[in-house]
């Protein structure tokens, strides 16, 4: 068996039988079920059109459910540091590279489970519409890539952190500075706007969902947005091949 | 000598072509006809011919939304960017401007694009153009099913919170 695999399955243990897991999905519920009653049922929050509420939902649901992603594995290196359970992990004959496989993994079955969570939400708000399908594979296929690439970065960041609460709030705050502009109006209709739509990894990724679901685009129409979280994805990936040795370690890793 | 000067000033100014309001271009519209549902948003495509001999001058081309059932239309709510610049046309030529609005109200509409003359040498001049109107009808917003909603809000955050229930007291157990 793969040593990742093995590291991948006693995260996976620790995450979903240790309790985080549950919980932080249960709150994501709690929220996707606020929004979908309001979505459903509230003529005072807006006229939303039913593919407006589905695409609402959509990005609330990728936002939270990387939000959750990325505290875990903001969690992941650091927390293991201050723990002191990191010792033993290193101590293991598992490569360092394996180490970080297997811990991002673990963390996006908690991404995956979000998404799990979301389909009865998006099928209440979208069933009698075409868009339903539509919104499946979005989720599926944009806020995973979107996922991947967010949570390598907080683990980039738990391995860089003097500690556990460093690193929580320098991840909490990256993702806060990569969601601010999707709340921007019309941020695409200026080069300057648009430009910093296409660097952003969340913004951009919320862009085309909007682009496909609202404004009825073909799936090619605004491919290139998803430039910016696929570089996300092989950048952290590159980082972690080239320099886990060095970025997992008992004490911080310093460049 | 003058009288010479003069001529040829003349025939310069003959031969360079003046820019022209815009009462010579035509304007039209991708579609006749559409149904929306309220909160829908709405494509058109513009194009702006000019079939003239002489270039255009620059124009303004504006959206417009009238209601044919006497409701309050605040343009501001259909688009925030109702006025584009279409720069000037050589003469034969044609220019393409797209736009995007949302229909907010529900009812009969008519959207329609104006051009009026936008450049130093033409503002204020001219008729203006106006293309044929689109029939926009805007139906209710299709209520979303409160009834159906209500019991995937309430079990999906029970069955989540039953497994966390069940993991806290696993732990307890093995603690």
């Amino acid at each position: 068996m793969n040593r990742w695999v093995v590291v991948a399955r006693q995260e996976i243990r620790d995450l979903w039988l240790g309790g985080r897991g549950p919980t932080l999905v249960f709150a994501f519920s709690v929220l996707l079920s606020a929004m979908t009653y309001l979505s459903a049922t509230n003529r005072g929050l807006n006229f939303l059109e039913q593919r407006e509420a589905v695409n609402l939902t959509l990005q609330v649901a990728i936002a939270v459910g990387v939000l959750a992603t990325m505290v875990v594995a903001a969690d992941a290196i650091s927390g293991e540091r201050e723990r002191h359970t990191l010792e033993a992990l290193l101590l293991t004959p598992v490569p360092r590279r394996d180490i970080a496989l297997g811990k991002l993994v673990s963390t996006l079955t908690l991404w995956a489970a979000c998404v799990v969570v979301s389909m009865p939400y998006l099928w209440v708000l979208g069933r009698s519409t075409a868009v339903l399908g539509q919104a499946v594979v979005l989720i599926a296929l944009v806020g995973t890539l979107v996922a991947v690439g967010l949570t390598g970065v907080a683990l980039l960041v738990s391995a860089l952190s003097d500690s556990n609460k460093t690193s929580l709030a320098v991840s909490l705050f990256v993702l806060l500075a990569l969601f601010a502009p999707t709340q921007l109006p019309g941020m695409p209709k200026s080069w300057v706007g648009d430009l910093l739509v296409r660097v952003n990894p969340l913004a951009s990724g919320m862009h085309y969902l909007s682009a496909l679901m609202l404004n009825r685009h073909t799936w090619r129409q605004d491919l290139s947005y998803l430039l910016s979280p696929a570089l996300t994805v092989l950048l952290t990936t590159t980082v972690f091949v080239i320099a886990a040795p060095r970025l997992i370690r008992l004490t911080r890793a310093t460049s | 000598m003058i009288r010479l000067l003069a001529t040829l000033g003349a025939l310069l100014a003959a031969s360079t072509p003046t820019p022209q309001p815009p009462g010579g271009v035509q304007v039209s519209l991708d579609q006749e006809r559409i149904s929306a549902s309220i909160g829908q948003v709405l494509t058109l495509d513009t194009t702006v011919t000019n079939p003239g001999s002489a270039p255009t001058d620059r124009l303004i081309a504006h959206l417009n939304v009238a209601s044919l059932d006497g409701v309050y239309v605040d343009l501001e709510d259909w688009s925030g960017d109702v006025t584009r610049v279409v720069e000037p046309i050589p003469a034969g030529g044609d220019a393409s401007v797209e736009w995007e609005f949302q229909a907010v109200n529900t009812g009969n509409f008519d959207v329609y694009v104006v051009l009026l003359p936008g450049g130093s040498a033409t503002a204020g001049r001219g008729p203006l153009v106006a293309s044929p109107p689109v029939h926009v009808t805007v139906a209710p917003r299709q209520e979303l099913n409160s009834g159906g909603a209500l019991p995937v809000t309430i079990a999906v955050p029970v069955l989540l919170g039953l497994g966390v229930l069940a993991t806290t007291r696993r732990r307890r157990r093995t603690a």
